[in-house]
């Protein structure tokens, strides 16, 4: 890398370097617009420290039986003189400003490390601008915290020597990361690029509920009860059940939506598809990647989702499924899951009740409670399975750069706040959390560990990190969380029912195509191919279902396949398979 | 919106037909005239109202789609809770700073630019104007502007919002237009003929003469500033300085995400709620100054901006 004069005139290189980097963040011409004058890299010293050994464990801790997760453990500080790290962290509104933040003081008066922080604003596109920008310019931090890099752009940075590869300094200062890889190898996995370096410190969240929540679907058990029908089980009971709620019009003057089908916020993804496809092929929803006996494929051109768009399209055609089924927003959604005079959905898919109608949790009376988790159905071949998330959790969290002459500090730093009570304090706000008596109940029904003051953190009061920092989230810490008996949030229905309806069913992880990373030029052919593919598979989907195609039709078939064919369905399918096998190792 | 001024009588006198018959056909392309500017006003009428009533409303009411045209259980909640995000309070100071010092300068520095280039005795002016132009088409793009930011040291501090791209060669061209068609070079002569300097021309002539170019450029330059949050973005990571637009934005984005990545339900339905309760009460609030602003300026913006723009 050419070092830049960091002061005075700009050189021209610096320059055509920067602009290379505008149009494509991705190429590796990129970092020669940095290499500030300061020495790059860490310092000797970084290493010379002896191994880190974990304090003695905190007595006294309601730890539920065969409790896997952090654990609360003596601390003292990191550093004895005044250290001081510049760390590029994204806006939000719950943390409030960094530097105020309540906290921040607090770890801040705990490890000796001090922070400067400077804040992104924006969404996550904002934020990659940002930061492309700052890297093509040679502004770079000592670390990005909470920055969503995608695994292909750490294995690009990382390759570029721009981000460090934490392997020999977690291995040595990191003694709750190394718990944490021992309690979930799949982390380790995530966390490793290609190259076989480790440029993250990672995040786990074992979210329990969130493995089924992509296809998670909710039918109204009241209405259920009205009509005198069970929870159906084939995909034949279900459109009775469709049928009768139609019939039986529960909403009054023909409101009633029997199966509403809408556009996601965010994603802008359709949510027809999501659930009943997985009665006739196994469904990841978008981009519909599967593995079939190491074979990547991708569903949408599969006979499955031929069959599933049939019989999608025989529920459109009785008035089952709504006529705006692709193009209702999340807002009109909303607006009629809280319709005033009564529900007017029978079944919805969404990660959760507030999906689609206002969550009040105080009212036992509430709307929300009438909904429940509909299993996934038997297709006529007898076929289910429910799409089942086995990779959620990972979040590339603190990314050090080669600037940071101390990358051993800010390993300690973050393995710090993987302790049980610091992580409490990041999570819930100092002093708004406590250990969980003996006896109190937890989400998983067995004794509770901690429990927060309030219904959930406080929003207002700006002393939270909102889980924008390094946690391990256990799949045991997540359910210890104490059940108030008298003020009973949504968490443990929503456990329970993704752990009677969709665990059963689940996928084989085989069969899920893992969160890959790619290199560089394939990156960008892969973002290009996935839109175009997406764009084709959404219209004819529409198309098809809404009965102005028909996917009975062999030459219509065939037409929508030989389009797929057409923008690139081939090379992309050979990008993911190489990207797999190479994940797999 | 419905009379047909004059036209009525005429058509009852009743002694030209052809002019009746001609008066019947201007009725109809009146009526169709007003009914589609009429048709035109309610669409660009109706969100403006929509988003007043949603602001003042109970917030579970707009949530249900009760609000479609008058506020629903009157509340000011939602203008109460914005004080609670001192975020909003402190960008909106900002977002004045930044559209005050942003207009000022900018004016000050288009008139200077604008002036000279309008006087027909300016040597190289071509070259000149020629150079401004040039920027106003090309211009290095996001990163060399970053560079250039970084380092003259404006990163981060309230100059970066207000010095890169302070001018705006548009407006440059619409003031020199101006000076052109209004200050003769006749009244330069005799200036010049009775020992006035340029500068002394400029601040006692020119100046008191284009009150309203000034306006236009004042008023045309707040705006922008008001609505821009792209350069906050790139050049401010210090949450005290970000403007409200930056703020407003982040609100917005912020509760807008892929629920299945959300790991913390509760955190998802937090957000819901915050971007429920601020969202309308936000837009009246960042709206309300430009419309404050825009009734005093506007007897000099249009006739500023139409004799600006009378030559080229």
């Amino acid at each position: 890398m050419q070092p830049a004069v960091r002061t005075g005139r700009i050189r021209r290189r610096t320059f055509v370097a920067g602009a290379a980097g505008l149009t494509a963040a991705t190429t590796s011409g990129l970092l020669s617009g940095c290499g500030p004058d300061e020495a790059v890299g860490a310092s000797p010293e970084s290493l010379a420290a002896p191994p880190a050994t974990p304090g003695p464990k905190l007595g006294g801790i309601p730890y539920p039986d065969g409790y896997v997760g952090p654990v609360a453990r003596k601390l003292g500080p990191i550093v004895t003189e005044p250290t001081k790290f510049v760390v590029v962290v994204p806006q939000d509104l719950t943390v409030g400003d960094w530097a105020k933040n309540k906290f921040t003081k607090w770890l801040e008066q705990r490890t000796g490390i001090t922070i400067e922080f400077r804040q992104i604003a924006g969404a996550d596109e904002d934020v990659t601008i940002k930061v492309n920008a700052m890297i093509a310019a040679g502004d770079i931090p000592d670390a990005f915290m909470g920055v969503n890099f995608s695994k292909s752009q750490l294995y690009l940075y990382g390759a570029q020597n721009l981000f460090v590869d934490q392997t020999p300094y977690t291995d040595k200062y990191a003694p709750n990361l190394q718990q944490m890889f021992r309690d979930y190898p799949l982390a380790k996995k995530l966390a490793t690029s290609p190259d076989g370096n480790v440029y993250v410190y990672p995040s786990f969240n074992d979210c329990y509920h969130c493995r089924a929540g992509k296809s998670r679907t909710w039918i109204n058990t009241r209405w259920l009860k009205q009509v005198g029908l069970a929870m159906p089980k084939t995909t034949d009971e279900f459109r009775e059940v469709l049928r009768a709620f139609k019939k039986a019009d529960p909403a009054g003057r023909g409101r009633t939506l029997p199966f509403v089908g809408y556009k996601e916020d965010g994603t802008n993804q359709v949510t027809v598809d999501k659930f009943v496809m997985n009665a006739f092929l196994y469904n990841p929803t978008s981009p519909w990647l599967v593995v079939d006996g190491g074979k990547v494929n991708a569903a949408y051109s599969q006979d499955g989702w031929r069959e599933g768009l049939k019989y999608l399209r025989t529920l459109y055609a009785e008035g089952l499924l709504n006529r705006d089924a692709f193009s209702m927003t999340a807002e009109q959604l909303q607006r009629a899951g809280n319709n005033k005079d009564g529900p007017l959905l029978g079944v919805f898919q969404g990660n959760y009740w507030g999906s689609a109608m206002d969550v009040d949790v105080e009212d036992p009376t509430a709307r929300w409670h009438d909904y429940e988790a509909l299993p996934p159905l038997e297709g006529p071949d007898g076929f289910r399975v429910a799409n089942w998330d086995h990779y959620t959790g990972f979040d590339p969290r603190l990314v050090i750069t080669r600037k940071c002459r101390r990358p051993d500090l800010l390993v300690r730093w973050a393995d710090f706040q993987l302790d049980l009570e610091v992580m409490m304090a990041a999570y819930a706000g100092p002093g708004s959390w406590s250990f969980a008596k003996r006896g109190d109940k937890a989400i998983s029904g067995k004794q509770a560990l901690f429990g927060i003051s309030g219904t959930w953190a406080p929003d207002k009061t700006k002393d939270t990190w909102a889980q924008r920092n390094p946690n391990y989230r256990s799949g045991d810490f997540r359910l210890s969380e104490r059940v108030d008996p008298t003020k009973p949030t949504f968490e443990k229905p929503l456990y329970e029912q993704t752990r009677d309806r969709y665990f059963p069913y689940r996928v084989p992880i085989e069969q899920q195509f893992p969160p890959v990373a790619l290199e560089g030029d394939q990156a960008a052919l892969d973002a290009s191919l996935s839109l175009d593919l997406s764009g084709e598979v959404v219209q004819t989907m529409a198309r098809f279902v809404t009965g102005k195609g028909d996917p009975a039709d062999d030459g219509q078939w065939n037409d929508y396949l030989g389009r797929l064919d057409k923008i690139g369905l081939r090379p992309y399918l050979d990008i993911q398979q190489a990207a797999y096998e190479s994940f797999q190792g | 919106m419905t009379t047909t001024p004059a036209a009525p009588e005429r058509e009852s006198d009743d002694y030209l037909p052809a002019a009746v018959k001609e008066t019947r056909a201007d009725r109809i392309v009146l009526i169709c005239n007003y009914t589609a500017l009429g048709l035109f006003s309610l669409a660009v009428l109706y969100p403006l109202v929509y988003v007043l009533s949603a602001a003042f409303s109970e917030p579970r009411n707009v949530q249900s789609g009760e609000v479609w045209l008058w506020p629903v259980g009157l509340s000011l909640e939602s203008f109460r809770s914005i004080f609670d995000y001192d975020g909003i309070v402190r960008g909106f100071g900002n977002s004045v700073v930044y559209a005050i010092g942003g207009a000022l300068l900018a004016t000050a520095l288009t008139l200077l630019a604008a002036y000279p280039l309008s006087r027909r005795d300016l040597p190289g002016k071509g070259l000149i104007l020629g150079l401004f132009l040039f920027t106003m088409m090309f211009n290095g793009g996001l990163i060399p502007n970053y560079l250039v930011v970084d380092r003259t040291g404006l990163l981060d501090t309230r100059w970066a919002m207000i010095l890169p791209t302070a001018m705006a060669v548009w407006n440059v061209i619409i003031t020199r237009t101006y000076f052109q068609t209004t200050i003769p070079e006749e009244l330069a002569e005799s200036a010049r003929v009775d020992g006035c300097s340029d500068i002394g021309f400029f601040w006692r002539v020119v100046l008191p003469l284009s009150k309203p170019i000034i306006a236009v450029n004042l008023l045309f330059y707040a705006v922008a500033q008001w609505n821009s949050w792209f350069n906050a973005l790139i050049y401010l990571t210090s949450e005290h300085l970000f403007p409200l637009q930056l703020v407003l934005r982040q609100i917005l984005v912020q509760s807008n995400v892929d629920p299945s990545q959300v790991r913390d339900v509760a955190e998802l339905l937090r957000m819901k709620e915050l971007q429920e309760q601020l969202k309308f009460s936000l837009i009246v609030i960042a709206t309300i100054p430009p419309l404050l602003v825009y009734p005093f300026v506007q007897k000099h913006f249009v006739k500023g901006a139409m004799v600006g723009s009378l030559q080229g």
